[in-house]
């Protein structure tokens, strides 16, 4: 199990880390949502030992971390960039960690081979052991990357973003063997991403990182369907998010008046921001909303098609831009007219309020 | 039936509204091959008229018969043997070879450390453009001014002399630091010192920071990571660096005559003086040996690294 506890880090005026505090169970996948600049990478640095951090402990099975050079921490790290050894080949960049540790290398060069061949079976790149990872492709050097890693049986291997440099459909097959190595191997991973689809699909457990600190920690699905905060529901870009007051146990904002679910904890005339899921709209020409519903009127802007849906943008009088998602597989969505007003109607029970950090 | 189509793919072509049955891609290709010519004709001209051929001249000449005063065209082997005979010649020659193995050694064991600073600690780019440049600052004075300067340090009555007395390291100055071999080894070692580290940083800096982190985090420790990785990548870098260095000092003959008080002769002084007497067969020997040795000792150092492939 790896805690941190109130990590802080910074750099200069910037503070990266913000007493950031977290505990990443053991054999599990944890995705870390998080914009670029919010501090991810920092968190893994730290974590890692290319960085210490200004307060705070990190401690790794009882062991605390902080203060441990990289190399006797024996957690693993896969690079963005994948940092291979340029000079060396694709079985000599995975025998690098075995053959030159400080702490217990393999000297036995026939247990070194089996070693390195399991792990190499294991990613899927026999038959490359002789080439040089600069003559492979950028799929094969991720593997390499992270064969070279799990060679050395980290209980925790941190991922920078490993699938951003590769191109889509080769993502998606990398996601699923992410997953199926892990399992088999029981170790933790902690992948670290700014693709919200990405941290949802991989992780069993998903943290969101904001403004240096975890804005909230739980399981993918849960998370997705009620963020505690409208920094956690802007994150998972899925959420239309209005700000506005609390008006009669309702809202009142720029999209106008519709009641809030359940009793909000705030007086009346109180700041609060709400959430309202993309795919929970409903859009009907002006004055046509659906009855017994809210409905907020808004011009049509333009519209995204994305293979199974189309993606609609939709502008407030004030200029708030919301977005709605119509999935293909339904009733096939009317076309828009550019600059008219519609009417956008949801229920009301799916609205998610925020009352503690609206300001 | 594969040929009965090539042969309608053939008839086809001027049809097609091709000229002279020339492809596009032909067309291209002779295009380039052009421009190419074009490029590389003014430096072939050049090293012809003003390399290749001089150097044939000299290997020629150094076959001439030589009298006191003249040397005539007629072929004899008479400067080689006595080149070849002579203790003198050839123990230059050995001195030439160690001391160039000796500065070698010195420059990289002084230069790589500095490469190392500049190259990998140093990751602002205006930062180290600037050390380089401080490194440099020895060629804005000329060579004369460097190696006299030379002299106020080494002399007897020198800086060095006067602080190891003050000192009381020593009781009376050392007359060895001037006019000797290790004054010529200090003077070519600081001279040439620049022409590893320019090199050297330069493959250095080309290395991503994160293969070095990658490497920490595989467990190796600072040792593993300098022999296993930092130093296979900028074995290039040295390699240049070598090459520099060796032609330089291989062909010294001005801080040899300056510093060692012509006790040391290198093959390059033994060329100078006898074309000062006008020996121009006997001089032509020595440089033909000289250039021998300078290019079995790069054709050497290319083999450790296959440079093309490398940088």
């Amino acid at each position: 199990m790896l805690s941190l506890s109130s990590v802080t880090k910074r750099y200069g005026d910037v503070t990266a880390l913000d007493r950031l505090s977290v505990t990443v169970p053991d054999d599990a996948y944890v995705s870390l949502l998080g914009a670029s600049g919010s501090g991810k990478t920092t968190l893994l640095r730290v974590i890692a030992g290319f960085e210490e951090p200004d307060g705070g402990t990190v401690t790794h099975d009882g062991r605390r971390l902080d203060g441990v050079a990289p190399h006797r921490r024996g957690i693993g790290f896969v690079f963005q960039n994948f940092a291979l050894f340029p000079h060396l080949s694709v079985a000599d960049n995975v025998a690098f960690g075995l053959r030159y540790r400080e702490d217990n290398p393999v000297r036995d060069a026939a247990e070194l081979k089996k070693r390195v061949a399991d792990v190499i079976h294991l990613v899927g790149l026999e038959g490359l052991e002789t080439r040089k990872v600069t003559a492979i492709s950028g799929g094969q050097r991720q593997r390499v990357a992270l064969a070279r890693t799990l060679v050395t049986e980290p209980r925790l291997v941190l991922l920078d973003e490993p699938l951003g440099a590769l191109d889509a459909n080769l993502r998606e097959r990398m996601c699923d063997e992410l997953r199926a190595i892990r399992e088999r191997l029981k170790v933790t991973f902690l992948h670290v991403t700014g693709s919200e689809t990405e941290a949802l699909l991989m992780g069993d457990t998903v943290a969101v990182l904001s403004a240096g600190s975890i804005a909230q920690i739980g399981p993918a699905s849960s998370l997705f369907s009620a963020p505690r905060s409208a920094d956690v529901a802007r994150h998972l870009n899925a959420y239309n998010v209005l700000s506005g007051r609390v008006r009669k146990g309702g809202f009142e904002g720029a999209g106008g008046r519709f009641p809030l679910p359940g009793e909000l904890p705030v007086r009346d005339g109180a700041p609060v921001e709400i959430a309202l899921r993309f795919d929970r709209i409903s859009v009907a020409p002006a004055g046509k909303g659906a009855a017994g519903g809210a409905s907020i009127p808004a011009r049509f802007i333009a519209s995204e098609f994305t293979g199974a849906s189309v993606l609609s943008f939709f502008r407030l009088d004030d200029g708030t831009l919301l977005q709605v998602v119509a999935h293909l597989s339904g009733p096939a969505p009317r076309s828009f007219t550019k600059d008219e007003l519609y009417d956008l109607s949801f229920n009301p029970q799916d609205v998610i309020p925020f009352t503690e950090r609206a300001a | 039936m594969m040929e009965i189509a090539g042969e309608q793919m053939r008839s086809a072509a001027p049809a097609m509204g091709e000229d002279n049955g020339v492809s596009p891609a032909e067309r291209r290709e002779r295009q380039e091959r052009r421009t190419a010519l074009m490029l590389i004709s003014p430096g072939v001209l050049w090293m012809t008229l003003f390399m290749v051929l001089p150097m044939i001249m000299v290997v020629y000449v150094s076959f001439w018969t030589q009298t006191t005063f003249t040397v005539e065209p007629e072929l004899t082997t008479d400067s080689w043997v006595r080149f070849l005979t002579s203790s003198t010649y050839l123990a230059s020659t050995w001195t030439t070879v160690r001391i160039w193995g000796i500065v070698l050694l010195s420059t990289l064991l002084i230069g790589y450390p500095v490469a190392l600073f500049i190259g990998l600690m140093v990751r602002n780019q205006t930062l180290q453009t600037a050390l380089l440049v401080i490194c440099v600052i020895p060629f804005w004075t000329s060579f004369l001014i460097r190696v006299i300067a030379w002299r106020p340090m080494l002399g007897t009555e020198g800086a060095i002399n006067m602080i190891l007395m003050k000192l009381g390291i020593i009781d009376t100055p050392l007359t060895s630091l001037l006019f000797s071999e290790f004054a010529v080894l200090i003077g070519m070692t600081q001279i040439y010192c620049v022409f590893m580290v320019g090199p050297i940083t330069f493959m250095l800096s080309r290395i991503e920071p994160s293969i070095i982190e990658a490497a920490r985090d595989l467990g190796a420790g600072f040792g593993r990571i300098f022999f296993k990785v930092i130093l296979p990548l900028s074995l290039p870098g040295v390699i240049v660096g070598a090459i520099f260095v060796s032609v330089m000092v291989l062909g010294e003959f001005a801080t040899a005559a300056s510093l060692s008080g012509r006790k040391v002769n290198l093959l390059g002084n033994i060329i100078v003086s006898q074309v000062g007497s006008l020996k121009w067969a006997f001089a032509s020997v020595a440089g033909v040996i000289l250039t021998a040795i300078i290019a079995v000792v790069i054709t050497a150092l290319l083999r450790v690294v296959n440079l093309r492939k490398e940088m």
